[in-house]
């Protein structure tokens, strides 16, 4: 192998101060290493919470939306733009049912995003049980569709989910509502509608989410039940729920989805907006993080570096004597850092991925978190060697001009 | 116009740290294709400092100077260094050398920098150069741990590497003792008179001066008598 007088001078800088060179790739490495691990954990904490908002939210929800009275009506019936109208806008009186939904579930589905679509009837409901009333809002769900796009089977506590289709008249209720009415699978439940119907049902399971609020308020009972409940027909549908193929197409397809049926989509990504908050205060913190020690690493390199020419400004006087010209001079320096940055970097890759893999196996138990998520993201690795490289030669880059520029006459003649 | 390996004229020097003073004054000196010249004078004549402008190393000066027929004078440090690497050797009046290098690598690297040769080749004509010395023994050693003699040996063989058209030295035998200063005489007179190098070295050895083909004789920045 042919390697360059530059490369070889370099190469000798390096392993005549051992120690020196491996506290300075011992920064990068630090620095790289920290990068990956702390980009893994957001990652897959951001995955989590993304994951999590989808056991409860779909990735599009189909509903009708309360509309305020417009003029466009009484506008083309003057048929005259200089006529003023005064209107009183107010809310229309309408059903909060979908027209046609299994129609719309029809037309839906022709979409090559749509993976999953399943129809709801949502209504608030007071449960009741011996003489403790309890507010909350009943689901009435086809329970295997359900179950396909957000898996309730993992939330269970007690009973079976599918005795919803065996049972008549049966109901699944979150844990909370079971522990404050002392509820338990097999026992009955009296649920009344808010226009008065009540209903005696049969609890056939019990479900705890990560969250309360869900835990004390929500049930699943068939669509069928509900729609009874509500003293509705059976092409009741309050929403429709969505599942794509791939969830970062949402927006488009909620866009789509709105201009084909005229109702109100809303995607994950607006019904959780305080998610996507959170996911950018993380990413500020992490980066702030990131810089500081990529920083500290870079200034690492440039101190080793400073000094070594410190030392060795004789030698480079020397070699410009002998013929070395000032870009040489820089790229043995700045050869230098770039294999401090290339030590260091690889060893930090190394060392990121052990620890990620380390942390990912820390038992937390919390909820249904058992273990902290870490993501393995290649881009990560990839993002993380380019700020090392360029963090060494950033800092290579300004002791190497500066031994480019030693004079040597001044320096021998001492 | 004869085959000049070196012409400058009226090179003039000052110094401004403390004091501005001037430590050469219109010196005028021509130095033919082969020819060994000694420069000799007192101790802080101006002989290390007319070197180093002659060398091209030093550009703070007024006055010309050609270099084998060519303008060295304000032309660029990259090209100044280029013609260094290539046909002047320069031997220092402390030998530097590169302590953290083995002396064969101390040799190669001017060399290697001017790549004409391969590494190969390079390693087996900075070996030879040892030899000619007599340090081939010391070819592996840290530069760093040689005497003091040693050292001055294979930074003469150093300056020799690339067969340079001029070889300038600044007391090249201050170190050695009079056995192998013979060995650098006899040496240089053989480059100059069977390679047609060219050379120019300062010394204090009135012996080894006398030797050379002419000696020029500096005092107080100028060169009092060209020829003794
Ligand atoms: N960097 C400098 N700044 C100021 N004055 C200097 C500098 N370098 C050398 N001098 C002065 O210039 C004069 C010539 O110095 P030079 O090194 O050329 O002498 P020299 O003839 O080589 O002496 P020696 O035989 O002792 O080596 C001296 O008086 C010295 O003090
Ligand atoms: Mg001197």
């Amino acid at each position: 192998m042919k390697i360059s007088v530059n490369t070889e001078i370099a190469l000798t800088y390096l392993t005549s101060r051992k120690k020196q060179t491996v506290v300075a790739s011992l920064g990068v490495m630090f620095g790289i290493s920290m990068f990956i691990f702390m980009q893994s954990l957001m990652k897959g904490t951001n995955d989590y919470f993304e994951k999590m908002s989808f056991t409860n939210t779909p990735h599009i929800r189909l509903y009708s939306e309360n509309k305020v009275a417009d003029n466009h009506m009484l506008k083309s019936y003057f048929n005259d733009p200089s006529e003023k109208i005064l209107t009183n806008p107010k809310q229309l009186n309408q059903s909060l049912g979908l027209t046609n939904p299994y129609g719309i579930i029809e037309q839906i589905r022709r979409n090559p995003e749509v993976a999953n679509t399943t129809p709801q009837v949502t209504g608030n409901v007071l449960y009741t049980s011996g003489s403790v009333e309890l507010p909350g809002n009943m689901a009435g769900v086809q329970i295997d569709e359900e179950d396909k796009m957000f898996d309730v089977q993992s939330n269970m506590v007690s009973g079976n989910l599918h005795d919803l289709n065996r049972v008549h008249n049966s109901i699944l209720i979150g844990k909370g509502i079971a522990d404050k009415l002392s509820l338990h699978t097999g026992d009955n439940i009296t649920v009344r509608s808010g226009n008065g119907n009540t209903l005696m049902m049969r609890v056939v399971g019990i479900f705890s989410t990560t969250v309360k609020q869900i835990d004390d308020t929500k049930s699943y009972a068939n669509i069928s039940a509900v729609q009874s409940l509500m003293g509705k027909d059976r092409s009741y549908v309050t929403e429709i729920k969505i599942n794509l193929v791939n969830y970062m197409n949402a927006s488009k397809v909620a866009r789509d989805i709105e201009t084909i049926t005229g109702y109100k989509a809303e995607d994950w990504i607006k019904a959780n907006e305080q998610l996507k908050a959170a996911f950018k205060i993380r990413a500020i913190i992490l980066n702030s993080v990131i810089g500081v020690l990529l920083l500290v690493a870079g200034f690492g390199i440039y101190n080793i570096l400073n000094m070594t020419i410190y030392e060795k400004i004789k030698e480079i006087a020397i070699l410009k004597a002998q013929g070395f010209s000032g870009s040489s001079v820089t790229s043995i320096f700045l050869q230098q850092a770039i294999y401090i940055g290339v030590m260091g970097g690889i060893v930090g890759l190394i060392l990121g991925f052990s620890l990620t893999f380390m942390v990912s196996k820390i038992y937390i138990g919390a909820g249904t978190l058992k273990y902290l998520p870490m993501s393995f993201y290649i881009p990560h690795y990839i993002q993380a060697l380019c700020f090392g490289i360029f963090t060494t030669v950033a800092a290579g880059y300004f002791p190497a001009r500066k031994a480019s520029k030693v004079d040597p006459v001044t320096i021998i003649r001492g | 116009m004869e085959n000049l390996a070196l012409k400058a004229s009226g090179i003039t020097k000052y110094f401004h740290d403390p004091v501005k003073m001037q430590v050469l004054k219109e010196i005028n000196m021509e130095v033919k294709k082969g020819e060994f010249v000694s420069i000799i004078g007192k101790s802080g004549c101006g002989k290390s400092t007319l070197l180093y402008i002659l060398s091209t190393m030093d550009t703070d000066y007024e006055g010309t100077l050609e270099i084998n027929n060519v303008l060295a004078t304000g032309q660029s440090l990259n090209n100044l260094a280029r013609i260094r690497n290539e046909s002047i050797g320069f031997v220092f009046q402390f030998h530097y050398l590169l302590p953290d290098f083995s002396c064969l690598k101390n040799v190669m690297i001017p060399a290697l920098r001017l790549g004409k040769l391969s590494y190969k080749e390079a390693e087996e004509t900075a070996y030879e150069k040892l030899k000619m010395f007599g340090v081939e023994d010391q070819a592996l050693k840290k530069a760093g741990k040689l005497s003091g003699g040693q050292q001055q040996r294979v930074a003469i063989a150093r300056a020799l590497v690339n067969n340079p058209a001029i070889i300038m030295g600044d007391e090249p035998t201050g170190n050695l003792d009079s056995k192998n200063t013979g060995i650098v005489f006899d040496l240089f007179k053989q480059l100059s008179k069977e390679y047609g190098q060219t050379l120019i070295t300062v010394t204090h050895d009135e012996d080894f001066a006398k030797r050379s083909d002419r000696t020029i004789v500096m005092a107080d920045g100028q060169i009092i008598n060209k020829p003794m």
